[in-house]
């Protein structure tokens, strides 16, 4: 027995991955694998979607359109943005307890505020837009509170662990000079995280970029807006317009915020000066642009959110989501539970599909999309093919997790009948290419050494991946498998949306129908499914380690 | 530097946001002018989203336009993306005047009780549905589409899915279970036949208006695509005009609009293109009874 512990332990990896595996195929078990999955004229819908794509519509009042979209969706995602830094800022010094004198105070605090932001940021923005416009109305500021939200939960959480990882002989010889609680929040924590603070929100500022877009779904305006017009007119050519205008905003965002985060990590001093101050302005520049355009060109006033009948609507619709005045609640009917639950494991197993098929081509595809490798700076070879080979994986990547998983699954819902399976294809579709980017990141990273020792000791290219540079990246693989899986199964509700099976296509019936109450019901098995997930990746997060 | 520069970009992100805290109250002060002049709000009509956006702005910017020239109002038309937020922004008071369906218009007027369906076409009190398959697919009867892909058009439409899921089920066809997979809802009528043209789905059924439309205009090309069963008659289509609107606009804003409404289209192309029709006629709340029935039945509202 105590022998047995020890072997356990050593392999355990080896167990987790048969372990992960079995659950993955347990999930495919849950579709009949036949021809019938297809439309029967899935094939020619496909292949007209292709057309588009070869050849999108560049008739000039499209392309204006575009523009007109592109520059209202980076606009709600600044706006949405910037409230959700004073919010992160506020919320997460709280939660990090800095402020707090006493021990007690201090893990209330910490407990408090960390759960309002946990809370914030499990629920879907899209979710939050649908709260917003019903209680609301169609005003801009129901897509910026609902960016704000969300994203404001995820930088706060961030900012509070960031604040809690300071490093504590700064702090201490503040506290020693007789700072104050504020001074030394101000001189003291706040100097040490700033630059992480800002590398982290500009990366998340791009995810806000794509969640502005499918803003749109309930109906707000944007390049979403005019994707879903386009592709209820069957129009793919001009859908895809409208898609290169949002990778374009996305790769304009990556790009920036590369430069950003090369600036604050740079020691080059003179360098990081010069882009760093061009970034302040531009940002202001951008900030200021868009809060005037949603003020004053869209004519929004935040004082009437507050209204008397806004309350008046906002009190009746969540009366309606508590099931006041109604006779037979769903979420207190035994067999309407029944009828979720069920729904509610589709919807798991359409997440883990979803997580499987992207971990299957990213896996295949992330060798040659290290940047390492393309460059034979790795494996001391260099092949002339290896350079194309990354190229192409590498705009793939980027093609992938530029379109959002809504419209993935808005086009797969004509070429697959509607189900579990085009849910997960589009939720694949998209993570495969924020996997695979942070997949080939990891390959580049590592200790180059061990991988040249083996290439020089005549391993070939199949034996490198498999004993030199899988043992090294797995654990770190398997972490953002996790993160991501997290991810996809807040984003499931979304898919379901456009007939893509499981909890979402239930929840758009639902508000198709006013049934407030099944609304709740739905919104009550979300929560579970999430805090299921979030519980199993972080155990199994601290099992690898 | 690198520090202080951050520290720049957060305080002016701050500061910026005050900043705008700011224009909020001047344009606070702003709305409280308007809101001495009543005639200054816009009268807003809507339609539900179930053709072709483009075509149903350029039909429904007409009826705005007409509407606007007869009552002196400005009236605007406000696109919406899906049934449900049409209904949504009627419940609000913030769409005066909406074209709904049948099953919209009993869902509009059970979330706001005082408003009223004043104008239909003649057509709307005879409506009907028809069933469409693919040419040569063996569809002949509605009892063959067991085993079948299916797609309705909007799940609150009443012509692409209440009513031709009723009649599936006078048949005894469960349109949850008895199709090959579950059915599909396309969103719009000319999705719906486009669907079908194209074989993505083997059957569908849709707004016989639409449908004929689709013929006459050679959209749909009728040597793939027929039609097997037509369904009987029940009525459809209104105007349906918010409880606020003689609040609003004054007393006699509702009669007015509603006699506008009567003498349309004209001669707009654009308006008979889009109803489909050459004259509207009065109908009123009760003949949508058999619809809320029905939807009753299909648990479709409570």
């Amino acid at each position: 027995m105590t022998k047995l512990y020890p072997s356990l332990r050593l392999h355990k990896r080896f167990i987790l991955t048969l372990l992960l595996t079995a659950i993955f195929i347990w999930s495919l078990t849950s579709i009949h694998w036949n021809s019938e999955l297809f439309h029967t004229g899935g094939i020619p819908t496909m292949l007209q979607i292709v057309e588009g794509l070869l050849k999108p519509n560049l008739e000039p009042s499209i392309l204006l359109v575009g523009l007109e979209s592109a520059w209202i969706t980076l606009a709600y995602a600044i706006a949405g943005m910037s409230l959700a830094i004073v919010y992160a800022f506020i919320v997460g010094v709280l939660a990090s307890g800095t402020l707090t004198s006493s021990r007690f105070s201090r893990i209330i605090s910490k407990v408090f505020f960390r759960g309002v932001l946990g809370f914030t940021r499990s629920i879907h923005e899209l979710i939050w837009a649908w709260l917003f416009v019903a209680a609301v109305g169609l005003s801009p500021f129901a897509a910026i509170l609902a960016l704000a939200i969300p994203y404001g939960g995820i930088l706060g959480r961030i900012f509070a662990d960031m604040l809690n990882d300071v490093p504590e002989q700064p702090i201490l010889a503040l506290k020693a000079a007789g700072s104050t609680r504020l001074q030394t929040l101000i001189y003291g924590y706040l100097p040490l995280v700033w630059a992480d603070f800002i590398s982290y929100t500009m990366y998340r500022f791009e995810c806000a970029i794509r969640s502005s877009a499918i803003m749109s779904f309930v109906g707000l305006g944007g390049l979403g807006f005019q994707i879903q017009l386009a592709l209820a007119d069957l129009k793919y050519a001009s859908v895809w317009t409208f898609v290169f205008f949002l990778i374009a905003l996305v790769i304009f965002v990556d790009g920036w915020s590369n430069l950003v985060r090369k600036g604050l990590t740079d020691h080059k001093r003179k360098k990081g000066l010069k882009s760093g101050w061009f970034s302040v302005f531009f940002a202001l520049l951008l900030i200021a642009a868009s809060w005037l355009y949603i003020t004053i060109g869209e004519q929004a006033k935040l004082g009437e959110l507050l209204s008397q009948k806004n309350l008046e609507y906002a009190s009746k619709f969540f009366g309606g989501l508590l099931g006041i005045n109604q006779e037979n609640p769903a979420f207190l009917n035994g067999e309407s539970w029944i009828t979720a639950l069920k729904l509610t494991l589709e919807t798991l197993e359409m997440s883990i599909m979803a997580i499987g098929f992207a971990t299957i081509v990213a896996f295949i595809t992330v060798i040659p999309a290290a940047r390492n490798i393309a460059n034979g700076s790795l494996t001391l070879k260099k092949n002339w093919y290896n350079r194309i080979l990354f190229g192409v994986i590498r705009l793939l990547y980027i093609f992938s997790r530029s379109v959002p998983e809504l419209v993935w699954a808005m086009m797969i819902i004509f070429i697959f009948k509607p189900g579990l399976l085009p849910g997960a294809l589009a939720l694949a579709l998209h993570n495969f290419g924020i996997l695979g980017k942070l997949w080939a990141e990891v390959v580049e990273d590592m200790d180059p050494r061990p991988i040249r020792n083996l290439a020089t000791a005549g391993a070939s290219k199949i034996e490198i991946l498999f004993y030199g540079i899988l043992p090294i990246v797995l654990p770190r693989f398997l972490t953002y498998i996790l993160y991501r899986w997290e991810v996809i199964m807040r984003t499931t509700i979304v898919v379901g949306f456009v007939g893509a099976g499981g909890l979402g296509m239930d929840f758009k019936l639902a508000m198709s129908y006013f049934d407030y109450t099944q609304i709740t019901l739905l919104l009550l098995c979300y929560m579970i499914l999430v805090i299921i997930a979030d519980f199993a990746s972080e155990t199994t997060r601290k099992a690898v380690k | 530097m690198k520090k202080v520069l951050s520290g720049i970009i957060l305080f002016m992100l701050v500061f910026s946001l005050a900043a705008c805290g700011q224009t909020d109250d001047k344009t606070n002060e702003e709305k409280d002018d308007k809101k001495d002049k009543k005639t200054e709000e816009v009268f807003k009509i809507g339609a539900i989203p179930d053709q072709n956006a483009s075509f149903l702005q350029t039909g429904m910017d007409a009826v705005a336009k007409e509407l606007s020239e007869a009552t002196g109002l400005k009236v605007e038309y406000v696109p919406s993306v899906d049934y449900a937020a049409l209904v949504t922004g009627f419940q609000r008071g913030e769409i005066h005047l909406a074209w709904f369906g049948g099953l919209t218009s009993v869902q509009a007027r059970n979330l706001v009780p005082e408003a009223e369906s004043i104008v239909q076409r003649p057509r709307d009190a005879e409506f009907k549905s028809v069933f469409i398959t693919q040419e040569g697919s063996g569809i002949n009867t509605l009892a063959d589409l067991k085993g079948k892909s299916f797609t309705f058009g909007s799940e609150s439409s009443t012509s692409g899915h209440l009513m031709p899921r009723y009649f599936l089920s006078e048949e005894g066809i469960d349109a949850n279970t008895d199709f090959n997979g579950k059915p599909n809802f396309s969103g719009s009528h000319d999705t719906t036949y486009k669907l079908i043209e194209s074989g993505s789905y083997q059957a569908g059924a849709l707004n016989i208006s639409v449908w004929e439309a689709a013929v006459k205009e050679g959209k749909v090309d009728t040597n793939k695509v027929k039609v097997f069963y037509t369904t009987p008659d029940y009525y459809d289509y209104n105007w349906t005009i918010n409880s606020n609107v003689e609040e609003v606009f004054g007393s006699d804003a509702k009669q007015k609009v509603k006699e506008s409404l009567l003498t349309m289209p004209g001669d707009s192309t654009e308006i008979t293109d889009l109803f489909q029709t050459d004259k509207f006629i009065e109908t009123k709340n009760d003949n949508y009874e058999k619809i809320e029935q029905v939807a009753k039945e299909l648990k479709i509202i409570k």
